[in-house]
């Protein structure tokens, strides 16, 4: 376990009014592993999620990704430097075809802006043909390649989780965090998305995931961390988590 | 296999292609023009095509902050109205300036307030951008109206002298018509670009959801601020032309019912569709021609519409209403979609023919 950190959250707090949603939070992901954020509703996971992607700034404590903080940057911002996420509600671009949509997913590491575009110049007609190439190989990456040219949105649901995963891979991120990928997948494209992330994981890619289903979760981090109440509860392997005792307790009430 | 599989309806090359006939189809229309005088049909076509190009130059760039990145504007006839005054203002004012500078300053210093305007404005969303675009254009109207040692107030400025470019003089119509007509062209062919490029995608990223396209890495801020720029500066080459082509502006051509008039034009047409702004120009700028010629064309209609002027508010409120309930996506959409539908026809009309050339041999 001594990957370096790419991802390093330190006493994380924000407070809505009077609210805590997140309470000295701290953790770390390191490079090429699967770390898992569980915990109850309303535990503070999208919270987080909204912090380190620049969408909401926290009241106290610091974000390093790869050593450099991402506070007070701007959403687009911190996506350039490595860090992209998925949305727990679909968020797929309206009109465009699911090719078109794993080609925004390059933008932040494309950079033709409004003149080269306006004119069609050389270097913006080379890049464009360089993003959809690469659109068109992660698309492949999770198997949506025959279905590059019908409207995103019009797909079936699995294949729409499919393409916004494929959305944020395009950006050849450094971590990807991913919000309930699994929510309204059934068993079977529960087990496919299973196996297509552990595959990413064994070609490199690092993956912070927010899940209800602990089959999923159990199956593929390499550590977990729990959230109650916007505290960090516990931590561990697998093994360890699914045995704490405050796990269980903040899951299932208290025992007598 | 996968290229197979992947090889896109060819909408990138048809929109070229379109450029070039619709081109073609606009600059040869003096011609046919001569042959169906203007007696017959009681408009003069060219004379009504200058002012179609004059306002197809703000409405093709207000189609891509409208229809492409979602923002609304109802303030453009401020932006419309800057390009005008500069111009008339400098070429006036100071006889030796050049008209042709005169008509680049003006939409350079109307993309200019747009950048100033946009900045804090594009921070709003939906009624409340409206709010403010609309009190953009009445500030611009009483401004036109109330600094009286520049725009001459009420009585606006007189004599501006016609566009010239390299001593080429555009005095007539027809002159003016292949003038503006190339200049739509070029705006034509810019956007177009723009709207199949990595920024095209971004616009319209943030136009379905800001948020998402935010995460996409998309500077959404930015975009928003550089296609209002971009309108903006279009609107105001669009005003300049129409400076020097009527020769007098005064501020009642800039009101807040030319601004609505710019935007049921990008509605009727077809929002987020490049042909779809066109399209809505020149029926709405003919509209007017067209009512008033009726009685003409038919026997025995009243007269009484022609003073249509009185009422042309009132209809382009009702067709923005119809169009918005019946028909959201305007006139073009039903146009390209007739050309998917041949497009893929054509595809298998193809692909059979080589399945049966394949069998042949």
């Amino acid at each position: 376990m001594s990957e370096p950190r790419i991802l390093e959250i330190k006493d994380v707090t924000k407070r809505f009014g009077g609210l805590a949603a997140l309470k000295d939070v701290s953790f770390s992901v390191g490079k090429g592993e699967i770390k898992a954020m569980i915990g109850p509703n309303g535990a503070g996971k999208t919270t987080m999620f909204d912090v380190l992607t620049g969408i909401l700034k926290p009241t106290a404590g610091e974000v390093f990704l790869a050593g450099e903080s991402v506070i007070g940057k701007r959403p687009d911002q911190i996506t350039k430097m490595g860090m992209i996420r998925t949305f727990q509600t679909i968020r797929l671009f309206e009109g465009m075809t699911a090719l078109e949509n794993v080609m925004v997913g390059c933008h932040s590491r494309t950079g033709a802006g409004f003149i080269a575009c306006a004119c069609r110049l050389p270097s913006g007609r080379r890049e464009e043909a360089m993003i959809r190439e690469e659109a068109m190989a992660v698309l492949k990456d999770v198997g949506l390649h025959t279905r590059a040219n019908e409207i995103g949105t019009n797909l079936p649901y699995g294949q729409q989780r499919l393409l916004e995963l494929a959305r944020a891979l395009a950006s050849k991120p450094g971590i990807i965090l991913l919000d309930e990928p699994a929510a309204g997948l059934n068993q079977y494209e529960t087990g496919e998305l299973s196996s297509l992330l552990s595959g990413f994981r064994d070609r490199g890619l690092t993956i912070l995931v927010v899940e209800h289903d602990m089959g999923l979760v159990m199956e593929i981090s390499d550590e977990i961390v729990v959230l109650d109440y916007g505290e960090l509860i516990a931590r561990g392997t697998p093994d360890e988590v699914r045995n704490d005792p405050k796990v269980i307790e903040a899951y299932l009430g208290i025992e007598a | 296999m996968d290229k197979e599989l992947a090889r896109p309806l060819d909408t990138d090359k048809r929109d070229y292609r379109t450029l070039m006939v619709v081109g073609a189809f606009i600059l040869l229309i003096p011609l046919w023009a001569k042959f169906i005088p203007g007696d017959v049909l009681h408009m003069d076509i060219v004379n009504l095509m200058v002012l179609t190009g004059v306002y197809a130059c703000a409405v093709v760039g207000l189609n891509l902050l409208v229809g492409y990145a979602g923002q609304i504007s109802l303030g453009h006839a401020a932006f419309f109205g800057i390009g005008a005054y500069t111009t008339a203002i400098l070429c006036t004012h100071m006889h030796w300036f050049p008209t042709w500078l005169g008509v680049i300053a003006g939409a350079v210093l109307a993309g200019a307030v747009g950048w100033l305007v946009g900045k804090p404005v594009l921070r709003l969303k939906g009624n409340y951008l409206a709010m403010a675009t609309l009190g953009l254009g009445e500030i611009a109207f009483i401004l036109f109206q109330q600094v009286k040692g520049l725009t001459g107030g009420t009585v606006g400025i007189l004599d501006i002298p016609p566009l010239s470019i390299f001593g080429l003089k555009f005095d007539t119509d027809l002159k003016f018509f292949f003038l503006i007509w190339v200049v739509i062209l070029v705006l034509l062919l810019v956007s177009i670009n723009l709207i199949k490029s990595r920024v095209g995608r971004g616009l319209r990223a943030l136009h379905s959801s800001e948020v998402a396209a935010d995460a996409m890495g998309v500077a959404t801020g930015r975009y928003k601020a550089q296609v209002f720029v971009l309108s903006a500066a279009f609107a105001g080459l669009g005003g300049a032309m129409f400076a020097h082509f009527q020769k007098y502006i005064n501020p009642e051509s800039f009101t807040l019912a030319l601004s609505i008039l710019f935007i049921t034009m990008v509605v009727v047409g077809g929002m987020g569709n490049i042909w779809g702004g066109l399209v809505g120009v020149v029926i709405l700028t003919f509209l007017p021609s067209v009512i008033q010629a009726l009685p003409q064309w038919i026997p025995g209609l009243p007269h009484g519409l022609s003073n249509f002027s009185n009422y042309e508010l009132v209809l382009y409120g009702a067709l923005l209403i119809l169009f918005m309930m019946f028909m959201p996506k305007g006139v073009a959409f039903g146009l390209s979609r007739a050309a998917d539908y041949t497009e893929v026809r054509a595809r298998h009309f193809r692909d059979r023919q080589k399945a049966r050339k394949m069998e042949g041999r």
